[in-house]
């Protein structure tokens, strides 16, 4: 099996996550405005994780002299957000997406130093989806494969 | 007037953004077990070793759990699902490394992360099962550097499934 991997395909395996990281930011703001001061400070912290990540990414983007990608005035909600257990739920679904961009970073990465960035970002992201599944009554709160399609 | 309406999340509902790494990914485990071809992209044999190597680490984590369990009958009711979760883990790293059984080319790396028969659990069951998930976590992790494509995505997915569990546990 020939993996294929280059710098371009690491750089737009990067772009897509960085798209991802777009998508959570402003999800996040959603989240925190549909729960209580409690959840709130946890969506905050989420949020300033995933702006965190947007900025280094979009950095990282700019030194290699890429084109980052810009973020969306509004995405479209998947579900509306009526309750606390919707905002955790749609919190599971921001990890979840930012999972799978981070996956395929690794699946596509060139360089060591950004296999080790997507690994910590995988693994950032489990941890918040165990809480926010925990908080949507999703069971299980964990996942084997976090960011794989399921079989 | 017209507007547009806005972008879809992506990743939601596994449809946009999933749907894209789907493409590339749904065949993550098929693909690893096609032979390795030539070039400056393909598979070494010590690419592949250190990722047979880390099958008998998986089984270590499973042989920990059904100790745990063993050792404390309420853990074993309360992380069931999770020791589901590190078996499923442990058939797709098997799916992915189909010479890992008998794998013996390399040495070290192997023959030292082979799966204990029977691990001696210590006083408190909960920690010491966390203890060796974390442990797990980031030999995946770690082992997941050296690798590329699909192997280092498993490697990757599974260390950040195991760090999910450990927050469980916690």
């Amino acid at each position: 099996m020939s993996d294929g991997v280059t710098m371009g395909t690491e750089n737009a395996a990067l772009r897509n996550a960085l798209a991802a990281e777009h998508v959570a930011v402003w999800g996040y703001g959603v989240v925190g405005a549909a729960l209580g001061p409690e959840g709130r400070g946890r969506a905050a912290a989420a949020e300033d994780a995933h702006r965190d990540v947007r900025d280094r990414l979009t950095a990282l983007l700019a030194d290699r002299k890429v084109e980052p990608v810009e973020e969306q005035a509004a995405y479209a909600l998947p579900f509306p957000i009526l309750s606390g257990v919707d905002a955790a739920a749609l919190g599971v679904v921001l990890e979840d997406g930012a999972a799978a961009a981070w996956v395929r970073v690794l699946d596509q990465a060139a360089q060591r130093s950004t296999k080790e960035l997507a690994v910590g970002m995988l693994s950032a992201t489990e941890i918040r989806a165990v809480t926010w599944r925990g908080a949507a009554g999703k069971k299980p709160v964990t996942s084997a494969l976090p960011g794989l399609p399921k079989q | 007037m017209s507007s547009s309406p806005p972008p879809a999340l992506p990743g939601i509902p596994r449809r946009t953004l999933l749907a894209a790494s789907a493409a590339g990914l749904a065949v993550l485990v098929a693909g690893c077990t096609s032979a390795p071809a030539a070039g400056p992209n393909a598979v070494t044999t010590k690419q592949e070793d250190e990722f047979a190597a880390q099958v008998p680490v998986q089984k270590a984590l499973v042989a920990a759990y059904a100790a745990a369990g063993a050792a404390d009958p309420a853990l074993k009711a309360a992380v069931a699902d999770l020791a589901a979760q590190a078996g499923e883990q442990l058939t797709a790293l098997t799916a992915a490394a189909p010479g890992a059984a008998g794998s013996a080319r390399s040495s070290s790396t192997t023959s030292s992360s082979a799966a204990p028969s029977s691990p001696a659990v210590g006083p408190d069951a909960r920690a010491w099962l966390r203890g060796q998930v974390a442990a797990t976590a980031t030999s995946h992790a770690t082992a997941c550097l050296g690798q590329s494509g699909a192997r280092a995505a498993l490697l990757g997915s599974i260390a950040a499934g195991l760090r999910g569990q450990d927050a469980r546990l916690a």
